[in-house]
């Protein structure tokens, strides 16, 4: 007799997990990237729960005076960084101390910020939040929004079968608007996948030359090794020490994450504060603009004058190059935009 | 259709040995066996208690007066004088005790073992696994956007193990006197990092857990040892402190103002 009833409660409460079973997305690994670094098993990703997420994301709720939402800083038509500002822009039109990053190929990424301070994709949300110079805002008094929103409410449960809307949740549905955001469909992709796309005589010779003087830092194809160097684009570390900040080892004064270069065609200004603009002045930066300092990269430190050399031509060739690294379909993609 | 059905039996077959577990966890626990702990913190500065109104003077002859006062206690452990030992379970051992609400102040352990214990031992501060655990398991005292507000990093992912704010008059002007105590660090996820974690070991003779006997254990924080106990910390040199070298030092100082103070039965 009470097993039956045992087995009934058990049968209510399975059914209730089924019927709430949303379709699961598939996160496809692109056949030319490595394997993804977030743990997509303790965040099933799910339909509803990545247009929860992509809602949260474009919703100024989540600062302190409802102006700013992570789209005002990450926008979708220059790669998910905030077009044309060195420093972002947040409330108040309070302006921070770093250039945004761009926002592409997270899943892959072993940790977050110019500092690589976080390592956990679930908690980079919480540090926009409650940054002061971004949305001001506090956690907790944004899931008290959030729980005395009935829209809110109510797409909760419906995606999680939940009547309150935790800190959990609320992280991994931003997490899983933001594990959908890949960049690999460029034209570089389709050419190194084989799937029909030819590059130009310059193109490639640019894609040579980038093997040849970048892709130590720039590596793998998302273009990034991860690591954090100094590329000699300030030597003034008063404001902003870099990876020193999280490691205080004064090997690390004045270094900083080497960004993925996807879509860098649209991602200026570039470097950590924001203070070369286009992509002619990188490459100058590269061949003749480096400023010493005594974390400079050693790779800069073959020559006398610290540096890469790049003839006029090699520069031209390898702008023809990095636009290749243009993403249209992921610029465009409707499913990643606020409408 | 059929995956369908197929789901739902493993699902039924898992909930099943859920309830199962939790039903004989619920019988046990109402055995002979077990009894409860409460472990009460008193904070102190020089003998006279803390309170965020009075005034109180350091070793540096700084005057002080304190607005917060929080830090993090967790994985706790009960030894045996047979050197045996028995750990709070990780999901309920770890807590935020806060001057500012006395409830906090005491922490209730459930059951434990009956025995007698000769020895407690506990971290200040939040170990290395759960400052890089998966959120859904950073719950109650852990949860970033609930309790543990204000006691998280944002940007260097970590907990704040202790956090001691106020004024004093040799605080700077242009801070308007106010002086932040904040360390943290667990050494690191990919790369070496500070660690300020510190464990405190205690005797506890005679402690007796039961069904009916309800022990506490009264341990007494004097805290004016965080300016002066291993290392000098001035106010007046160093009123601010979120993330540096010195963190780990303050954690010596801090670490060593816990002492056992009295075992009574309520
Ligand atoms: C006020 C502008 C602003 C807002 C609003 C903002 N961000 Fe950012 N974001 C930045 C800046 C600036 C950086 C780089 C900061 C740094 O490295 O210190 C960044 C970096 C990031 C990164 C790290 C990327 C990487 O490759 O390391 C992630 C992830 C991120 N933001 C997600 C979000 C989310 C999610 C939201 C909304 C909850 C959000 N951001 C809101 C400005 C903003
Ligand atoms: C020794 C490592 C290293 C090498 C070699 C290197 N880079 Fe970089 N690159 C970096 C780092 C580190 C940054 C970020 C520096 C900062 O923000 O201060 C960066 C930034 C950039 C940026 C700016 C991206 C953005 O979104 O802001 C571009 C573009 C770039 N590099 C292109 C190149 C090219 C092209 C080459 C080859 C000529 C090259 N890099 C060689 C380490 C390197």
């Amino acid at each position: 007799m009470y097993l039956i009833f045992f087995l009934m409660i058990a049968f209510v409460v399975a059914s209730a997990f089924v019927i709430d079973d949303d379709q699961p997305v598939k996160i496809v690994v692109p056949s030319n990237f490595p394997a993804p670094v977030y743990n997509l098993e303790k965040n099933k990703i799910t339909q509803k729960g990545v247009e929860l997420g992509r809602q949260l994301f474009y919703d100024g709720l989540l600062s302190i005076d409802g102006s700013t939402s992570c789209g005002s800083c990450h926008q979708q038509v220059s790669a998910f960084v905030q077009q044309d500002h060195d420093f972002s822009h947040g409330v108040e039109n309070r302006i921070g101390r770093r250039n945004a990053l761009p926002l592409a190929n997270l899943i892959f990424s072993k940790s977050f910020f110019w500092d690589g301070g976080v390592f956990n994709l679930d908690l980079t949300p919480v540090n926009a939040i409650e940054n002061e110079v971004e949305m001001g805002e506090n956690l907790d008094h944004v899931l008290k929004k959030l729980n005395a929103s009935l829209l809110y409410k109510a797409r909760f449960k419906a995606t999680y079968g939940v009547d309150s809307i935790t800190t959990n949740l609320f992280l991994k549905s931003i997490s899983q608007f933001l594990a959908t955001m890949v960049s690999a469909n460029s034209r570089y992709d389709k050419y190194v996948r084989k799937e029909g796309e030819v590059l130009n005589a310059d193109e490639l010779e640019g894609l040579n030359i980038f093997k040849d003087k970048c892709s130590t830092c720039h590596s793998s194809d998302l273009f990034t090794d991860g690591s954090f160097r100094n590329n000699g684009s300030t030597a003034d570390f008063r404001f902003d020490k870099g990876r020193h900040e999280i490691t205080l080892a004064d090997a690390d004064i004045g270094k900083f994450k080497v960004p993925s270069l996807r879509n860098v065609e649209f991602t200026g200004p570039y470097m950590h504060d924001g203070s070369l603009q286009s992509l002619e002045e990188v490459l100058e930066h590269y061949n003749s603009g480096m400023k010493a300092s005594a974390s400079l990269d050693p790779v800069f430190k073959k020559r006398d004058k610290p540096g890469i050399s790049l003839d006029g031509n090699e520069k031209r060739k390898l702008v023809a190059f990095l636009k290749t690294l243009t993403d249209q379909e992921f610029l465009t993609n409707k499913k990643l935009s606020e409408f | 259709m059929n995956l369908k059905f197929n789901k739902m039996n493993a699902k039924i077959k898992s909930i099943l040995l859920i309830l199962t577990i939790g039903l004989l966890l619920g019988f046990t626990s109402k055995t002979d066996d077990t009894g409860n702990l409460t472990i009460s913190f008193n904070h102190f500065f020089k003998g006279q208690k803390i309170d965020f109104t009075s005034e109180f003077v350091n070793s540096h002859d700084e005057k002080i007066k304190f607005s917060t006062l929080n830090y993090f206690i967790s994985n706790i452990k009960l030894t045996k004088k047979d050197g045996t030992s028995y750990s709070i379970p990780q999901d309920s051992s770890y807590f935020l005790v806060k001057e500012s609400e006395i409830q906090s102040k005491q922490l209730h352990l459930k059951n434990i073992p009956k025995g007698e214990y000769s020895g407690i031992t506990f971290t200040v501060g939040v170990d290395s696994v759960r400052n890089t655990m998966d959120i859904a398991r950073r719950t109650g005292a852990l949860d970033v956007g609930g309790t543990a507000k204000g006691m998280y990093w944002i940007w260097n992912s970590g907990y704040i193990f202790f956090k001691m704010e106020g004024t004093s008059p040799s605080a700077p002007d242009q801070q308007k006197n106010k002086f932040a105590y904040h360390v943290g660090g667990f050494g690191g996820y990919n790369t070496k990092t500070i660690n300020s974690i510190r464990t405190k070991e205690f005797e506890t003779n005679g402690l007796m857990v039961s069904r009916d006997k309800n022990p506490v254990v009264a341990i007494n924080v004097d805290l004016a040892g965080m300016f002066d106990a291993h290392t000098p910390i001035k106010i007046a040199e160093r009123s601010t402190v979120m993330w540096g070298d010195i963190s780990t030092k303050i954690a010596d100082n801090y670490i060593s103002c816990f002492k056992f103070f009295n075992l009574s039965y309520k």
